[in-house]
């Protein structure tokens, strides 16, 4: 019993050949020829449902497709929408920012020079009236008439001309006198004019002050004047900006993506630093913090070491949030000068306190390094040498310096950090939208494909029924072509 | 249902907080080291010694583990402890207690301790109790000696299927007898043996390091 079951399964589970589909065994070419033509029959009469079938699959799948590539396509637009506001709206918060500082910067020039003009008035007023006090001075010294020379020449001339010895001596005399009197009042004319010039002399240095201080007014107006084409430049972009165009939106998105790459690249030095910054104290930490707990596969002094790191990086944000160069918490930026003064004190000494903490564990993990390579060596047999002291300091002194300036250097990761945040946004969805835009675009093409691939599928099987279909055409009185 | 939500993400975020903390032993290393006393190879103590201070005591890190253990007739006691040592998580004290050990493995070398039999199984099982115990992430096991096994009579040593389990084991230092000299076929054979027996018995890897200085790249492997 058991072999007939054994036999009636293998005959169940027999494979399928060729052979068995073969209506007349003894004949195949006629068996295959009567499939083919009545297959031919079955699929002329299924022809409609079939062509909607692949019609229905066609539509399934790469319609499927498009709708998923118009989908990325629309989300892509929004997101594109989205960046491009955004861009506009910190474009133009970013120039009102600098229009605001400009108009700061012209206050400030503005109160300094108002400050400064009554005293420039009041000096300028002092020398013009001193000035005007020697000319008047000038004015009320008025020298002699000159003219005795002629009166001296006619005596001469008559002198000799009367024949009388009488007239004649009284001539000598009067010319004698004239000769006096000339030389008396050249005398005075020459005192006058020196005295003229010393009070125009004593003029030229008010002259020059007063040239100077309308340098100073000249200078001033200069940079107000500067400042006004800034405005202008200012306001000239402000208003591209507002008007939305295609080149400012262009101008800012390429602003903000190089921003985004140098902050980027600064951002992996400063990580880069911060490595060596942990690995420089660490070891030291397990000295300091030894515990057999790991959080996330970290022992207890790592995180300490990471918390340092972590914690100067923060001070560092808070220290330039105080002196106003970074703008990430408003809570800070709005606080009053004094709290504002506690927080920068604050970290300044938090800074300080944790970079010669940092330096102390550098001087500790060169020891502790040390120590591990003496005691390797006794471990091996040798003899350890301690005669290396020279370099020993060396290092000792690099590295307690490495440690005492890393921190400060992880402080200013601040600046582009904050530049990083405020890039980002805009890198991001840069990148998001080229990512979606090529799915949109790969989605299309495997539609393409698809599509593609049932029209000639279409194509294949009117071609299998080309036989009936054309016959059935005869019938219908349509051309043979039309199929 | 908002607070249910609010508490079932809380219960994970503290489920997952605790979960991250884990036991430093499975990032620790523990060492066993057996160095055989018996017959030939006893004049091999101080060489081994040496070997042991030289590669495997400067590799050991805070809070790894090391048992010294030696192999003479009945090796499967408490009393073939010669030492054990787990390092503190602070270096200065670890390396002082590095430098304590190694003094007492310099009075093990000078000892004239001898034996006539050879029990390695037994200082195996032995080891694999005391490397189980440590629960450590990585477990190493040396043994110095030239592998050919001579049991007294009525000790009987079975391994069980997961004796070795997770366990590396090298052979070091292993010397060749007389026999091994003239037919290398012998020795060839005693190690495969060896190999046959440890494996089968669950270890992870099974080694023959005939270079001492490879000690470290061995350590970092199975690390």
């Amino acid at each position: 019993m058991p072999t007939i079951l054994y036999t009636s399964i293998d005959t169940i589970y027999k494979e399928p050949t060729m052979e068995s589909f073969y209506l007349m065994p003894d004949m195949p070419g006629v068996s295959i020829a009567i499939w083919v033509v009545s297959s031919m029959i079955f699929l002329f009469f299924a022809r409609e449902p079939m062509h909607k079938m692949i019609q229905a699959l066609s539509d399934a799948t790469a319609g499927g497709l498009r709708k998923m590539a118009m989908w990325t396509q629309k989300t892509a637009q929004a997101m594109n929408e989205k960046d491009r506001k955004v861009l506009l709206e910190s474009g133009m918060a970013k120039i009102q920012g600098e229009i605001l500082q400009e108009f700061h910067k012209i206050d400030t020039a503005n109160t300094k020079t108002l400050t400064g003009y009554p005293k420039l008035q009041l000096k300028l007023d002092e020398n013009i009236s001193q000035l005007e006090r020697d000319y008047k001075e000038c004015g009320q010294i008025t020298p002699e008439a000159p003219g005795w020379s002629e009166v001296i020449e006619s005596i001469a001339r008559v002198q000799g001309s009367s024949g009388d010895r009488i007239i004649e001596k009284m001539l000598s005399e009067i010319h004698k006198s004239a000769m006096a009197g000339e030389k008396k009042a050249l005398s005075e004319f020459r005192d006058v004019a020196a005295k003229r010039h010393k009070i125009l002399g004593s003029m030229a240095p008010i002259w020059k002050r007063v040239e100077k201080i309308g340098k100073d007014v000249s200078k001033q107006v200069d940079r107000v004047i500067e400042n006004s084409r800034n405005m202008e430049n200012y306001m000239d972009q402000y208003e591209k900006i507002a008007r939305g165009e295609p080149q400012s939106i262009d101008l800012l998105s390429s602003k903000v993506t190089k921003l985004f790459i140098i902050s980027s690249i600064v951002i992996f030095i400063g990580l880069i630093g911060a490595f060596v910054n942990f690995n420089l104290i660490a070891l030291p930490m397990s000295e300091l913090v030894p515990a057999g707990v790991r959080v996330a596969g970290l022992a207890v002094s790592e995180i300490s070491a990471l918390v340092i790191v972590a914690l100067e990086l923060v001070l560092g944000i808070f220290l330039f949030e105080a002196m106003g160069v970074t703008h990430t918490f408003p809570q800070i930026a709005n606080m009053t000068r004094g709290k504002r003064k506690i927080i920068l004190y604050g970290s300044l000494f938090g800074l300080l306190f944790l970079s010669l903490v940092e330096a102390s564990l550098a001087i500790l993990r060169e020891h502790l390094a040390e120590a591990k390579t003496l005691l390797d060596i006794s471990l091996a047999g040798g003899v350890a040498n301690i005669a290396e002291s020279v370099t020993g300091n060396i290092t000792v002194i690099g590295q307690a310096t490495l440690g005492f300036v890393l921190p400060w250097i992880l402080a200013v990761i601040a600046i582009p950090l904050e530049m990083f945040i405020e890039a980002s946004q805009h890198a991001f969805a840069r990148i998001y939208t080229i990512f979606i835009t090529l799915l949109c675009h790969i989605a299309n093409a495997i539609a393409y494909l698809i599509e593609g691939f049932f029209k000639i599928l279409i194509h294949v099987f009117d071609i299998y029924i080309i036989v009936p279909l054309q016959i059935y055409n005869m019938f219908k009185g349509k051309p043979i072509s039309a199929s | 249902m908002q607070k249910l939500l609010q508490r079932f993400l809380f219960a994970i975020l503290v489920a997952s907080v605790v979960g991250a903390c884990t036991d430093n032993k499975e990032y620790e290393t523990s060492y066993c080291a057996l160095v055989d006393i018996s017959g030939t190879y006893a004049g091999e103590k101080k060489n081994v010694v040496n070997i042991i201070k030289a590669g495997i005591v400067p590799e050991m890190l805070p809070g790894d583990t090391l048992f010294f253990v030696k192999i003479d007739s009945n090796s499967y006691s408490e009393e073939n402890l010669v030492t054990k040592l787990t390092l503190d998580y602070r270096p200065t004290k670890a390396n002082s207690q590095k430098l304590a050990i190694s003094k007492i493995l310099d009075k093990f070398a000078k000892g004239n301790a001898r034996s006539r039999l050879t029990d390695i199984s037994g200082a195996l099982m032995l080891c694999s109790d005391y490397l189980k115990s440590t629960k450590s992430g990585t477990q190493v096991m040396f043994v110095f000696s030239d592998m050919k096994e001579e049991l007294p009579s009525g000790v009987v040593r079975k391994f069980a299927a997961d004796e070795f389990e997770g366990m590396d084991i090298a052979a070091m230092n292993v010397i060749k007898l007389h026999k091994d000299s003239a037919n290398p076929e012998v020795y060839r054979k005693r190690l495969k043996n060896w190999e046959k027996r440890i494996t089968g018995a669950g270890a992870r890897s099974w080694n023959t390091l005939l270079d001492p200085t490879k000690i470290q790249d061995f350590i970092n492997d199975v690390k």
